[in-house]
């Protein structure tokens, strides 16, 4: 194995890549008349799944809430999980792109679009979640802070009313964010589009970009500030999803290190998601060369330091639980391991720290198909790992007597489903409508090599 | 229920006049014309709803029944009298059970009977309601009653009925009655006892049959055996310093025992009565409450149990001595209980269950004999129920001769001999060679089916009788509705045969009591009947004691030698909600937990963990057991504390027919035989290989190192009563409101607590709590705001047994309250956690961090889906729709009402002047509700008790719920079964 084997050394971009040659590379997959068959395949697929959403959330609007497995004591079942599993996917996607462009990380240029596009699908997941499991979807709109006819203004001691509001900060927030970074962009499409119709729609979303030296300088200020807002605006979302469960008393939710533990299941779950789509792009799309082993040697380092800070949260967990004097915890925690959802637990645990480990060999670090095949154990993994934070802690609450087990039904998994093929419909429609690689950005690149 | 709209009218005497009414009266009661004909008012007043006479306008006319012109509308311009919108008025009357009656208030709002209470006046009663009688409201209401007469398959009238009767009465009179039956329950009422004797001088050769199948034939047997003629045993457990229970339904099932356990609750609360308390021992093959309740208690089969018997009679000098030679299990243990007792002479009382042999009774009677009970702590009476003898032998008798053709008439009356007789009396053969059989019955039963007339019964509420309570007490039943679905009464039915073809409940009833009054020396008719009407008790009505002295001669009575236990022993036993059957229709009692198993909506064939084990069974699976040449299929319970080698098999489910019982659970009458009614051997027990969910409530049985039951030993109490406090923690750094009003708290002991439900149903019938149905059960998605906990500790086989009450605790540092984002449940200034339905998105964030779990969510719109008619919910209580939490409220409704009271009158609320549903029901008292703020108050005082502690303390919600520890009063002599 010689140096220039090693993924380190693979270039940020090959050799062959111009910057006119990127500009029509990129614009092409969006300005070509007819997508390519797979894309077709991969759409149909995830429109079919998109209808079983609609289907699930009619039939749970008309019947109630009943359809799905949650009781009593497990009035939160997937649904939540799902909510805390695609709102940490979501997180991912800005954490690739806005913490790691304040560490002006060379990789994150070819990759931050496809992280931004899968944080906007998955926040639309996460942002559904909890609306449908309500009692009374219909009133959801009573967590706004308005004072209604009666006087009556939300609880601001709730744990969920300071996560609805994360939520939709961070959603708006993260449209913006997507906005302004696709802006150059954008302009080139616009530039580049033969048919009058694209040049329309493109120019008016590009609202009027030049890129002027002004312009510029004016995005790349705003850009900073934005990503400045963004890096701890995730930490909070995060943060705070944490915190519906710690600020609960339930056993196994009432701890302080909800808060950190939740943002290092967030890293590790987007980032796996981020390579995956990345793999899946850029085979797709053929850009072997602008997005390189770099980027996965890089993107996996994150992820296996992420897996090693989950690690060190699990550890901590069970020492809590072990140590401390609550003999709710110590049980409910004897519960998660042994109990009725411990293949769970101890599914989990395989796939989100110990097969990760496998990222310490750079060959791993380099190989698509393994770095493919344990992004989707990690995903799977967080899945298990939000389904057992949420369940078992329920299930085995501080009062014996109300010991019960959930089993999902064919609705809590049509949800599921469901909510992949809304996630994969936005993905997909992204992919077709706006360049999936940062043309601006990765021309920074080339420019630069060009100087170096 | 079917009329459209409803009309008013502003007087009696207008509405009575109306021609529309006599249009209603012709239709509706044909057999009025007449009476209307006279066009006496007063009269008719009287005989049509003479509940208006005694204050139930309401009741009687303005609920119920299709209107003569429902476009006519008349403005509300006045308020009749005695009617207040919002407010419950109360009518006293009676509901039976196997025939013995208790003692029951009805609230009516605005005329609809809504909820039943005990009737503090009732001896049987003292204000306590049994699950059963609570849910009995429902059964009033239930839709699925039968509601037409019907004649050999045909829709009938009941004029057609009476003609065939009267055709049938004149042939019967020819022959002096030879063929004509009379099939009833237990009867105890007066008015139709005296019926049944007219007809026996008009019938010469009419027969009179009773079959109850809950018999008490084994103890009237030995009632007989021991005294010479059959005597009641009324009992004085307030008196009882030691208390030996063999498998006694004392305070679970015998008539009177709503009474046996407020007496039997009194003497075990050692924190108020200066650590004085009884001593319980019980032996048993199936949990009993009062065995969950004893201090000592041991589990043996059947034979066991009479061995023990005999060796206890012996030890105590009522037997022969050579019975203490006999190889006994636990014979330390039977010694020291015998030394307790034989210390206790007049204080001590020994009793035995229903469903004991014979011999057991008598044993029973020659102990309490030796230990100078009878006239201390037993009071014998005349029988209460009329001619008791052996029902069995009088069922198996009266099949026989319609097997044999000699019956050509036969009267049901609310029996169910088809379902209920044992196994080997084929009743459904012999019923089909009666020519005319009439079924009084209130569901279209099995009986009814067979039967070649069927007259729906009218409900307990509905007509009039009159029945006696366990001490012999007479309650006159005053209707509380115009009957919902027609219906009548057995007193109408035997009038017929009597040769009255237009009897009304109401003139029968008073004719009766006139005579009746005049007899027993009441100078005033109107003024007894209106008294005992008004009060619910015939005043001085209760049975005189008796003296008699139990045979000495015991062992001549007696089998030389005990039976040998061998091979598994099935059991019957009632199921405590279903009963023998009859309540297999009611949605509340099928869904209400049983207190051992916890189980709904099903019965299960109960089973020892050791025995479970040795044959490899578990809980849900099917097996097929057999008896003699029959068999049946049921599901496995597996049931800490029940004997090893016995099965339970609880009765009462099976139905085939009738309302929402029918499939419901298996039908144990199929292995039931007459020689032997409650205990017959197995032949085999084989597992199917099939399992069937059983929808219990409650999955894990202990604690699991959780501070949920205190629990000590009394002497341990008397050393130093505050032996079970620790130093709480109840910092926080916010400071502590003061509730400055009114500080509303409930105290639950668990030393009165038998785990009886009374409380959980009374909580349903008074919140409009929903039923569920088994398959949301089995989802965990029960509704019921009180529960009853039920913890076990020490050996599997034999366990000791908590029930603790939980309801809402109603926390001051409320975990619910703070996780919601609306607001919808919040805390008042009177420290009541309060629930704005309302306002609820349902986010379930509540119950998720309700550390009691006793919060409820409507996971679909169950309300609406309960098919109960829209008038039998409460109307002071909000119904739930879909998507909203619900839980307990402390009764709010009662509670304001009180306040609203005392504001009007300018006065503060007086301490025990507001009584939430489950205290009210309780017949233990073992719940308290009142203002804490008031040191006085009965509730602050129990909280004062050094026994008071909280759930769950360690969380510092600071619960308004507290609970007093459980005190066992243990034998020091007895060191084994500790727990």
């Amino acid at each position: 194995m010689t140096i220039a084997d090693l993924p380190d050394a693979a270039p940020v971009v090959r050799p062959g890549v111009t910057l006119t040659s990127l500009s029509e590379e990129v614009s092409a997959r969006v300005l070509r008349p007819h997508a390519p068959r797979w894309w077709w395949v991969g759409f149909g697929i995830s429109l079919a799944l998109l209808l079983v959403l609609v289907v699930a959330m009619a039939w749970l609007f008309i019947n109630g809430i009943g359809v799905w497995g949650v009781n009593i004591p497990v009035a939160w079942g997937l649904a939540i999980a799902e909510y805390v599993w695609w709102i940490a996917l979501a997180s991912g996607g800005t954490i690739v792109s806005a913490l790691f462009y304040l560490t002006r990380s060379p990789w994150r240029s070819a990759t931050n679009r496809i992280a931004e596009s899968m944080m906007l699908s998955a926040a639309a997941c996460a942002g559904l979640m909890p609306i449908m499991h309500l009692g009374r979807p219909g009133f959801f709109y009573w967590l706004f802070p308005y004072s209604t006819v009666m006087g009556v203004w939300p609880q601001v001691r709730s744990p969920l009313w300071w996560d609805f509001i994360c939520l939709l900060c961070y959603i708006l927030m993260s449209i913006m964010f997507y906005y302004v970074g696709l802006l150059p962009d954008l302009a080139t499409v616009r530039d580049l589009a033969q048919t009058r119709r694209k040049q329309i729609l493109y120019g008016i979303l590009a609202l009027g970009w030049r890129g002027s030296a002004r312009h510029w300088r004016n995005h790349q200020t705003v850009y900073f500030i934005m990503c400045a807002i963004m890096a701890p605006m995730v930490i909070s979302v995060h943060s705070v999803v944490g915190l519906d469960f710690a600020g609960g008393l339930t056993p196994g939710w009432h701890s302080t290190q909800f808060p950190p533990y939740f943002f290092f299941g967030a890293v590790i779950s987007g980032l796996a998601l981020v390579i995956m789509l990345t793999i899946l792009v850029r085979r797709g799309y053929g850009f072997q060369d602008i997005i390189t082993e770099y980027h996965f040697n890089a993107l996996a380092k994150v992820m296996l330091v992420g897996s090693l800070m989950l690690g060190y949260s699990y550890l901590w967990e069970a020492w809590g639980a072990v140590y401390g004097s609550s003999v709710a915890d110590r049980s409910e925690f004897f519960f998660r391991i042994f109990g009725f959802y411990a293949p769970s637990y101890w599914a989990k645990i395989a796939l989100n720290i110990l097969i990760p480990q496998l990222l310490w060999l750079p060959a791993v670090r380099r190989s698509e198909i393994g770095l493919f095949l344990i992004s989707v154990g990690i995903i799977v993994g967080m899945w298990l790992e939000r389904f057992v934070i949420v369940i078992p802690s329920l299930s085995h609450n501080s009062i014996p007597s109300y010991w019960g087990v959930y089993y999902p039904t064919l609705w809590d998994w049509a949800t599921l489903a469901g909510t992949i093929g809304l996630f994969l419909t936005l993905f997909f429609v992204f992919l077709r409508l706006f360049p999936i690689v940062s043309i601006a950005e990765v021309r920074e690149l080339v420019q630069k090599r060009g100087s170096r | 229920m079917n009329a459209p709209g409803r009309s008013y009218w502003r007087s009696l005497e207008e509405l009575a006049e109306t021609p529309e009414f006599a249009a209603l009266v012709e239709r509706e009661v044909p057999r009025f014309r007449d009476v209307l004909a006279g066009v006496d008012r007063r009269r008719f007043l009287q005989l049509m709803a003479a509940s208006m006479a005694l204050g139930g306008l309401g009741s009687g006319l303005s609920a119920c029944g299709p209107e003569p012109n429902p476009r006519q509308l008349l403005p509300y311009v006045e308020q009749p009298l005695g009617i207040i919108p919002g407010r419950s008025r109360y009518y006293a009357t009676a509901t039976t059970l196997d025939g013995y009656a208790t003692g029951v208030l009805v609230a009516s709002q605005m005329g609809r009977p809504v909820k039943i209470e005990g009737n503090p006046d009732h001896p049987a009663s003292l204000g306590a309601a049994s699950a059963i009688m609570q849910a009995t409201i429902l059964g009033l209401y239930d839709p699925r009653r039968a509601q037409s007469i019907v004649g050999h398959g045909q829709i009938d009238s009941w004029d057609g009925f009476v003609t065939a009767l009267f055709e049938r009465r004149d042939r019967l009179m020819a022959h002096h009655g030879e063929g004509l039956r009379l099939l009833t329950g237990t009867v105890t009422s007066p008015s139709l006892t005296a019926q049944i004797a007219a007809l026996n001088k008009d019938f010469p050769g009419m027969q009179w049959h009773q079959w109850e199948p809950l018999h008490r034939d084994e103890e009237r047997a030995a009632a007989k055996e021991a005294f010479g003629r059959p005597l009641d045993s009324v009992y004085d457990i307030g008196s009882a310093d030691v208390i030996f229970a063999v498998e006694s339904d004392l305070i679970s099932a015998v008539p009177g025992w709503l009474a046996y356990a407020r007496h039997f609750a009194a003497r075990r609360r050692p924190a108020e009565t200066g650590g004085r308390m009884s001593r319980v021992y019980a032996i048993e093959s199936t949990p009993t409450l009062i065995g969950a309740k004893a201090d000592h208690r041991l589990a043996l089969r059947p034979a066991e149990l009479a061995a023990a018997m005999r060796y206890l009679a012996a030890a105590l000098g009522a037997g022969p001595q050579q019975w203490s030679q006999a190889q006994v299990k636990d014979a330390d243990w039977l010694k020291a209980a015998a030394q307790d007792l034989k210390q206790h002479h007049g204080r001590a009382l020994v009793h035995a269950g229903r469903e004991q042999p014979a011999e057991i009774h008598l044993l029973a009677h020659a102990i309490n004999g030796a230990l100078g009970s009878f006239g201390a702590t037993i009071r014998l009476i005349e029988p209460v129920a009329a001619s008791p003898g052996s029902q069995q032998q009088s069922l198996h008798q009266l099949a026989a001769d319609m097997m044999a053709g000699k019956v050509d008439t036969l009267l049901m009356l609310e029996t169910n001999p088809l379902y209920t007789a044992p196994a080997d009396v084929d009743f459904a053969a012999a019923l089909k060679k009666v020519p005319l059989s009439a079924d009084l019955a209130l569901y279209a039963d099995e009986t009814t089916l067979a039967s070649t007339w069927h007259i729906p019964a009218a409900h307990e509420y509905e007509a009039w009788s009159d029945a006696r309570a366990f001490d012999g007490t007479i309650t006159i039943q005053q209707p509380q509705l115009r009957r919902l679905y027609g219906g009548h009464s057995a007193q109408e039915l035997l009038a017929v045969l009597l040769g009255n073809t237009m009897p009304v409940d109401y003139a029968l009833l008073r004719a009766f009591w006139q005579s009746a009054a005049k007899q027993q020396g009441h100078a005033d008719f109107e003024q007894f009947w209106h008294e005992s009407v008004r009060i619910g008790v015939v005043a001085n009505s209760a049975a005189a004691p008796v003296t008699a002295t139990p045979t000495a001669d015991l062992a001549a009575h007696l089998p030389a030698a005990a039976a040998e236990a061998k091979g598994l022993d099935l059991i019957f036993r009632p199921d405590e909600a279903a009963w023998d059957g009859r309540f297999a229709d009611n949605p509340w009692l099928l869904e209400m937990p049983r207190a051992f198993t916890r189980l709904t909506w099903d019965n299960a064939a109960l089973i020892a963990p050791s025995t479970a084990k040795r044959l490899g069974l578990a809980t849900e699976d099917v097996v097929a057991i057999a008896a003699g040449d029959r068999q049946l299929r049921a599901p496995i319970f597996v049931l800490p504390g029940q004997a090893p080698d016995c099965v339970t098999l609880p009765l009462g489910f099976g139905r085939r027919a009738g309302g929402l019982g029918v499939g419901v659970g298996f039908d144990a009458y199929a292995l039931r035989v007459v020689a032997s009614p409650w205990l017959v051997a197995a032949k085999s027990l084989t597992k199917t290989g099939d399992t069937l969910r059983l929808a219990t409530v409650q999955q894990h049985d202990r604690i699991a190192g959780r501070d949920l039951v205190h629990e000590g030993t009394l002497a341990d109490f008397v050393k130093n009563p505050h032996f079970l406090k620790h130093e709480g923690n109840n910092e926080s750094i916010y400071p502590a409101y003061k509730y400055p009003g009114n500080a509303w708290a409930m105290a639950v002991d668990l030393n009165s607590c038998i785990g009886c439900q009374a409380c959980v149903v009374a909580c349903q019938a008074e919140n409009n709590v929903p039923v569920v149905g088994k398959d949301q059960v089995l989802a965990g998605r029960e509704m019921h705001w009180l529960r009853i906990d039920r913890y076990y500790s020490g050996a599997a086989d034999e366990p000791s047994v908590a029930f603790e009450p939980v309801p809402c605790m109603h926390c001051e540092n409320a975990p619910c309250e703070v996780v919601c984002p609306v607001h919808a449940t919040v805390h008042d200034h009177e420290g009541l956690n309060l629930m704005v339905y309302n306002r609820c998105v349902g986010t379930r964030f509540c119950s998720n961090n309700c550390p009691y779990k006793v919060r409820r969510f409507n996971f679909f719109a169950y309300a609406i889906e309960d098919d109960r008619p829209a008038e039998s919910w409460n109307p002071e209580v909000t119904v739930r729709g879909r998507g909203v939490m619900e839980k307990c409220t402390y009764c709010i409704q009662r509670i304001r009402t009180t306040q609203i009271d005392a504001l009007r009158e300018n006065r503060p609320i007086r301490d025990g002047e507001i009584v939430t549903a489950c205290q009210q029901s309780c017949p233990t008292q073992a719940i308290i509700f009142g203002d804490r703020n008031d040191p006085k108050s009965a509730v602050a005082r129990r909280k004062a008790s050094p026994l008071d502690y909280v759930l769950l303390e360690e969380l510092n919600t600071r619960p308004r719920t507290s609970y007093s520890a459980l005190i066992r009063n243990r034998n020091p002599l007895i060191k084994d079964d500790e727990a």
